[in-house]
């Protein structure tokens, strides 16, 4: 059993149901990727695991607790997610928005402490955003904003960390250095990363399990290697491809026929 | 980590404190400053001194207390009162919709109180405290309007606004509808409150205020943090660990009763609850979005309003008249700067 688990998990907006009877374990201490074809429920699945959408049946479990049975701010200090959409304020800097995630770690009237900003340092250097800590967002490229995300959802310090789409609107070599960081935020702490991502060899490249979702089930999970198979990616994607190895890496690489 | 880094940090933490504290408590000082002052003019000057022993019951002079205590400190006091609780609910209403347009003043909220007012005075004729009451009640119902219209799906700025500005237009046209119906000495009378005055305000209804403000106010404060958080988002609020529904529907409330209070007392007094809260931005620095600064400025606002009202115009006019008058212009380069950047919500 890994930390965060998936039971009979059915999960939808309104009258519709997206996932259903859905079980899933996310390895612990892995970069894991959750893909799939555009309203496959991949989103839909990492809001349920994130607690931003109650299940209409089964249950999410953090540590062996149902994630409903547990107070949100404790869920937000193991669990971290950085939404498709973030908003920021008008005229936010960087420094002030990173901060914001340590929200789950004061209280009514607790001060800012020297932990806190540590944390935020730590993040802002991870992401090598520190450079730009007195800047407005809105002056960044999108690339050095999402980093900032990305920093924020650091310096809320959780060991499992949630991004929905976090490369997209991003050129290639931002997604590229995107997935590194995440690569390196793993290896250099451990943390388990689960990300949704559209680009099938990127995600090959970057992470450890593949979780490749259909019509809200789960159509194979596992290793790259083993996942990205020409059947699987006509049965998901409905192309018909070659998988060609990786040259640099040798991870599996979807080549349409 | 690098020290260089930690230290940066700390340094910018340091400097927006400094600059938040600095700023709030220069605002506090203004007030104060505005508040003897508007009891000092008058037909009958009266000196800082006079005016402030007189209110603190330090001195004993029948004629300066008079003055003082009995007309010129339930204004004062008033303009005060209103000032700060328009100042809160406007920028509680800008930052949850993530909207500088999303003032009270323009979601239907006003309006709701308006048509109550108007139709008591007109069709109950009811007076004094009775409208007030009605005010209120009107505020509550509109905002409860609001709710129910445009609260469903959370909530998205324009949508809400657009829905807002439908459901003011409508409750104006009943108000004109009501006056048309009126008699001249009601109608009169309708018209008066719709111009909106700090003087208009009785002993009771000031009490009241002064008491919800009290209350409000101070948990106003405490939810800024929740505030700060729901401003990036639902998804990212929640991600945070902030119960955002409920976080939402506290701050609402408050923000609601706050301006249904103050129109109650002082009649719809247009364009404070507008302008505080970016006022307070400009001076805090961006994104700062504090709740005291904004109240504090909304009563800096009103009570020159109300100094110039009063004192410093040949006649002397309602309060709404004034920031009326220096409203508007700033809500067309509101409109005109917000459309240019494209980023107004």
């Amino acid at each position: 059993m890994t930390r965060l688990n998936a039971q009979g998990l059915s999960l939808g907006y309104d009258d519709r149901t997206i996932v259903t009877d859905l079980s899933v374990d996310i390895p612990d201490g892995k970069v894991t990727a959750i893909v799939g074809a555009n309203a496959c429920g991949k989103s839909t699945l990492l809001r349920g695991l994130a607690r931003l959408l109650k299940p209409r049946a089964g249950a999410v479990h953090l540590d062996g607790v149902p994630l409903g049975g547990m107070s949100t701010v404790d869920v937000a200090k193991v669990l971290g997610l950085l939404p498709q959409s973030p908003v920021a304020p008008d005229g936010v800097t960087v420094a002030d928005l990173v901060s914001r995630g340590r929200y789950p770690h004061q209280g009514w009237f607790r001060r800012w402490t020297d932990s806190d900003h540590e944390a935020v340092a730590k993040a802002l250097e991870a992401t090598g955003t520190a450079e730009l800590a007195n800047r407005p967002l809105q002056q960044l490229s999108g690339g050095q904003r999402q980093r900032v995300w990305v920093a924020m959802a650091l310096a809320q310090d959780t060991d499992l960390l949630l991004l929905d789409e976090p490369t997209t609107f991003l050129d290639i070599n931002h997604q590229v250095e995107l997935l590194r960081l995440l690569r390196r935020l793993n290896q250099e702490s451990g943390r388990t990363i689960v990300a949704v991502l559209h680009d099938l060899n990127l995600a090959s490249r970057f992470c450890d399990h593949i979780i490749a979702m259909a019509d809200g089930s789960i159509i194979a999970e596992g290793p790259p290697v083993d996942v990205i198979t020409a059947e699987l990616v006509a049965k998901v994607f409905g192309l018909a491809c070659v998988i060609v190895p990786d040259p640099v890496a040798g991870t599996p690489i979807v080549v349409p026929a | 980590m690098t020290v260089a880094t930690l230290t940066a940090l700390r340094v910018d933490r340091r400097r927006r404190t400094v600059r938040s504290v600095g700023v709030t408590t220069a605002l506090a000082c203004t007030v104060a400053a505005l508040f003897v002052l508007t009891m000092m003019v008058g037909s009958y000057r009266l000196s800082a001194g006079q005016v402030i022993a007189s209110v603190l019951h330090l001195t004993d002079n029948p004629s300066v207390d008079f003055v003082v205590r009995g007309l010129r400190l339930p204004t004062a006091l008033a303009a005060l009162a209103v000032g700060l609780a328009l100042g809160a609910s406007g920028t509680i209403f800008q930052q949850l919709l993530r909207n500088p347009l999303a003032s009270p003043d323009f979601v239907g909220v006003t309006s709701g109180a308006s048509l109550a007012a108007v139709s008591g005075i007109v069709l109950l004729h009811a007076a004094g405290l009775a409208v007030c009451a009605y005010a209120l009640g009107g505020a509550l119902l509109a905002a409860l309007l609001m709710y129910v219209l445009a609260w469903r799906d959370g909530v998205s700025g324009y949508r809400f606004i657009l829905i807002g500005i439908g459901v003011a237009a409508f409750l104006d046209g009943l108000i004109g509808y009501v006056l048309s119906r009126a008699r001249l000495t009601e109608a009169r009378q309708a018209m008066h409150w719709l111009t909106g005055s700090v003087g208009q305000a009785s002993d009771t209804e000031l009490r009241f205020l002064l008491y919800a403000l009290l209350v409000l106010l101070p948990a106003a404060v405490l939810l800024q943090r929740q505030l700060r958080a729901l401003e990036l988002g639902d998804d990212s609020a929640r991600a945070l660990g902030v119960r955002t529904e409920l976080s939402r529907a506290s701050l609402l409330a408050i923000a609601v009763l706050l301006v249904a209070l103050a129109v109650a007392v002082a009649g719809p007094i247009v364009f404070v609850a507008l302008i505080a809260g970016p006022v307070a931005n400009r001076l805090l620095g961006p994104a700062a979005g504090g709740i005291a600064a904004a109240a504090l400025t909304g009563a800096a606002l009103l009570l020159t309003a109300d100094l110039v009202a009063v004192h410093l115009l040949p006649v002397p006019l309602p309060t709404g008249v004034v920031t009326g008058a220096v409203g508007a212009p700033y809500l067309l380069w509101l409109l005109a700067t917000t459309n240019r950047q494209g980023v107004g919500g």
